[in-house]
């Protein structure tokens, strides 16, 4: 039985890591995931417990619906079928019995997810099963809790704007008991942390409790207890705790949302969530480990989230004490003492950085800034046309001229703090990747150090949220694929812990991010072979090592298969790029064979200004962002071509770029110039494409603030307004749609 | 009378007793028009506007008005009527509209403002049947005042219709 236990817990223990990482429309996660759960029906370690067989069977053909298509592919599915895990997790802790509860509430979790599945056939398979049938086993099956006056919704429901208020604050408590709890890793003896995390859960659990939302209070409480125990010093702050917190921070976090889905989409949308595991786990905690290791060795293998605990060493506080701050260490269980050391020695002068500072600060209407920067943006203007007047310009006053400097430093300092009000640290954002990296170095036993840098760099309000999922998505690769295993690498001579390194800084009018890993590197060769075969490159063409390597951001490069076998890396680049390349900005890997890849992500620092050059068109002007202009250039005829003398081409260093008459597509009337080898034209690249804009004039580059067009929508190939120097509006070109209107 | 766009949507075109209230009027061609003065945000001379590509010929492009670009429409080529020449007494009036997140600022052209009404509910009388022409379903209602006809246009229905929503090609 123990053995049993042991087996079953991993792989399940595995399958809830897989299904944390899953996201909709990531199929090849959700592929591992059918792997490991046939693994988990079939494996002869299960074949005494029909029950658990019975239930991943289901699970299992839930799964594999979802991959038909049969079943939606989304984030709330996967959720339900996580609780699944969860209920199968304590069917294994209670040594293969499964009791009606648990039984009811996985055929509830399978049918949220649309999958039907009988409790009571479950339970016939179950050995221990209790003879007598409640009819509450058929009711349970079908999906939705009952909605309307009986719901447990609706006995919160009572205050909407109390519960709002909640929610907000629910979620900002969360994240800052993630960030301490992770910081206390590193300082298991820190006092002051400990009460960071307490707080907030206290706070929780009184507003929780007053708004009648039973699950999260209890859910709350019962954390709560265990925090003061280790406060009180009645239990050590190992990484068992740590789990627990993290497991549960994770699942109020759903609960939280769920309830947020609840006020916007009304009653029915309720979901109870099972939350027995995790009393069970902290009483088990606080009921003392050290007796449960030998008079239950099962119960100890299968906590939720958890890692199997080496019985003899204490593990987390013999850590050294005072670890780096803005580290985030993280190895698979059980830890090596002396190389947690070493580690902790060698990157010991980034010490304690990570401590929150708590300035002060006020929350305002993001309305409110907008009108304070368009304020501001028209006051600049209006001062460049007062100077400007004929008749003000006249006027040799030398005290005028002194004053209209002082006039346009003040404004130009307003217009920056203006600007300024916009950005917060992109430490928010940085800080969840220790959890990630976290959470994927035990997943796959990698030992990884994650080291961050600058994480006060300031980002764009509207950004952070943006940069998050590719920053993920690089950070899985990076952790997944490039840093080898620990016997690989010290096969090859590098230290058994490959290092991640986070950088964000400022660099000439951009926000730079960097991912640094020490893994094997891109295979360019096994690229250009890709590249060739899929059509993306000519196998003669001749291209940099640097060139080829930045194919891997090509759509397509890495649908079909796995790429996996080719570099160890690049599943799903072109995701990352087209990310980047929506928020204008860039993003390239360097690689050095055996030694690690370097990712660059270059952002402009807000979204709400944009680097511009302004053109001329007959008599409109437009702008044209200037991250995807190439070149310009007044074309040579011999490089002019023709199709049907209708397409036209130009010939640029070897390629051939269509032409495209921005005065036509734009239906400009009393252009300057009808021959593009009269007029310039702008080569720009959009996802990949070339093209070269014919315009009349190049009036400048200017910094640009971007602005809707007031509730107009989409108008094809703008992407919004600006005001320019003289008052007026310009338009700013989307070449996407340039693009797609010229094809028309 | 506050809203009397909102009022008459919701009764499905009865009731014009609810439309009284003040009204700016103005007119295009021969015909005057009002439309209800909560609406209204501000009146301005015409100024440059930059032309926006893909949009219908009503569209005249977009202005910055105090650092806020918005949509310029111009009634009459939205009524189908013969476009006419800017000069000093045609106006914009600024008017703000429910978008689909939030107020919306739009401007329209017209031919010259007149003045501010208080129009009584006995003065207005239904839209005439027109048959099917679609354009009846701007107006609120006729409003027959001093002699005169003034046409009520239902603001929210013309900037809807002709700026919200998507340009198809």
């Amino acid at each position: 039985m123990t053995e049993t236990g042991k087996a079953v817990s991993e792989l399940l223990d595995d399958m809830a890591l897989k299904i944390l990482m899953v996201e909709p429309g990531d199929l090849s996660v959700v592929g591992d995931l059918l792997d490991l759960g046939e693994r988990l029906v079939t494996c002869k370690e299960n074949a005494n417990t029909p029950v658990l067989q019975g239930m991943g069977k289901a699970f299992r053909a839930a799964l594999e619906k979802i991959i038909m298509a049969e079943l939606p592919d989304s984030a709330e599915n996967y959720e339900s079928l996580g609780r699944c895990l969860a209920q199968m997790q304590e069917v294994v802790r209670k040594e293969g019995v499964a009791d009606e509860a648990t039984l009811n509430a996985f055929a509830a979790s399978l049918g949220g997810v649309g999958y039907t599945v009988d409790a009571a056939d479950l339970a016939a398979a179950s050995p221990a099963a209790v003879a007598r049938r409640s009819p509450a086993a058929e009711q349970a099956s079908p999906a939705a809790p009952p909605a309307g006056g009986a719901s447990p919704a609706a006995d919160f429901l009572q205050d909407k704007e109390l519960l709002s208020g909640f929610i907000d604050e629910a979620f900002e408590h969360l994240e800052s008991i993630e960030i301490n709890v992770l910081e206390l890793e590193q300082n298991p003896d820190d006092q002051e942390i400990i009460n960071n995390i307490f707080r907030p859960f206290h706070t929780i659990k009184g507003v929780s409790g007053f708004l009648n939302l039973k699950t999260i209070n209890k859910l709350a409480h019962a954390t709560e207890n265990l925090l003061d125990d280790v406060r009180n010093g009645k239990l050590p702050m190992d990484s068992d705790v740590i789990d627990i917190v993290l497991g549960v921070g994770d699942c109020l976090k759903d609960m939280v949302q769920n309830i947020k889905e609840v006020l916007e989409g009304g009653p029915e949308r309720y979901q109870e969530t099972d939350i027995s595991a995790f009393l069970a786990r902290i009483r088990q905690l606080q009921e003392g480990e050290a007796a449960s290791v030998e008079a239950a060795p099962s119960v100890v293998e299968t906590p939720p989230v958890a890692t199997p605990v080496a019985a003899a060493a204490p593990v987390a506080p013999a850590r050294p004490a005072a670890r780096p701050g803005a580290i985030a260490t993280v190895e698979p269980a059980p830890v090596e003492e002396e190389e947690t050391g070493q580690r902790g020695g060698a990157a010991a002068d980034n010490k304690g950085s990570q401590r929150k500072r708590l300035g002060s600060s006020i929350k305002v209407d993001v309305e409110k800034l907008d009108a304070l920067v368009n304020a501001v943006g028209e006051l600049v203007i209006m001062q460049s046309l007062v100077r400007q007047n004929p008749l003000v310009a006249k006027l040799a006053d030398p005290k005028l001229a002194k004053d209209f400097s002082q006039l346009s430093r003040i404004t130009s300092d307003l217009q920056r703090t203006a600007m300024a009000m916009r950005m917060v640290p992109i430490r928010q954002t940085f800080d969840k990747m220790i959890r990630l990296v976290r959470d994927l170095s035990k997943k796959t036993g990698k030992k990884v150090d994650l080291i961050m840098e600058g994480a006060e760099t300031e980002i764009d309000r509207n950004m952070v949220d943006s940069i998050y999922d590719p920053l993920v998505h690089m950070m899985r690769n990076s952790v997944d694929h490039a840093i080898q295993s620990p016997d690989e690498r010290s096969k090859v001579g590098k230290p058994a812990t490959g290092t991640v390194h986070l950088r964000a800084y400022q660099k000439g009018g951009n926000m730079v991010i960097e991912i640094e890993d020490d893994g094997e590197g891109l295979n360019t060769q096994r690229i250009k072979q890709k590249a060739v075969s899929r059509g993306l490159i000519q196998a003669g063409e001749a291209l940099s090592e640097h060139e080829l390597n930045n194919l891997i951001f090509m759509p397509g490069f890495s649908t079909a298969e796995k790429i996996t076998d080719v570099s160890g890396r690049g599943v799903g680049m072109d995701v990352v790029k087209k990310a980047v390349e929506k928020l204008r900005g860039k993003v390239e890997v360097h690689s050095q064979p055996g030694k690690g890849c370097l990712f660059v992500i270059r952002l402009p620092l807000t979204l709400a200004i944009i680097d511009g050059i302004i053109v001329r068109v007959g008599s409109e002007r437009y702008i044209i962002p200037t991250i995807a202009i190439q070149e310009s250039m007044r074309p040579d005829r011999k490089n002019y071509n023709t199709v049907h003398n209708r397409a036209e081409t130009l010939l640029v260093r070897g390629e051939l770029i269509p032409i495209i008459r921005l005065y036509q597509i734009f239906d400009v009337q009393a252009t300057t110039y009808t021959d593009p080898c009269d007029a310039i034209v702008v080569v720009v690249e959009n996802e990949g494409r070339k093209r070269a804009l014919m315009v009349d004039e190049l009036l400048g580059k200017e910094e640009v603030v971007i602005k809707n067009l007031g509730g107009m929508q989409d108008v094809p190939g703008v992407a919004g307004g600006t005001i320019l120097g003289d008052g007026r509006v310009g338009l700013i070109l989307d070449l996407a749609g340039v693009i797609a209107s010229s094809v028309e | 009378m506050e809203a009397a766009a909102e009022v008459r949507l919701g009764q499905g075109g009865e009731g014009v007793g609810n439309l009284a209230g003040k009204y700016l009027t103005f007119s295009l061609g021969n015909e005057d028009y009002g439309l209800g003065i909560l609406k209204v945000r501000e009146i301005i001379g015409v100024m440059e506007i930059t032309a926006v590509p893909h949009t219908p010929n009503y569209i005249k492009g977009v202005i910055n008005l105090r650092g806020r670009v918005i949509p310029i429409l111009d009634l009459r080529l939205k009524f189908a009527m013969p476009p006419a020449e800017y000069n000093e007494r045609t106006c914009i009036i600024v008017v703000e509209v429910q978008g689909r997140s939030g107020p919306v600022q739009v401007g329209m052209v017209v031919d010259s403002v007149s003045e501010v009404l208080n129009i009584t509910a006995g003065e207005i009388e239904p839209p005439p049947a027109l048959g099917v022409s679609r354009e009846t379903t701007n107006i609120l209602g006729m409003a027959k005042v001093k002699g005169e006809v003034k046409i009520l246009l239902d603001i929210g229905q013309v900037v809807g219709e002709g700026v919200l929503k998507r340009f198809e090609e």
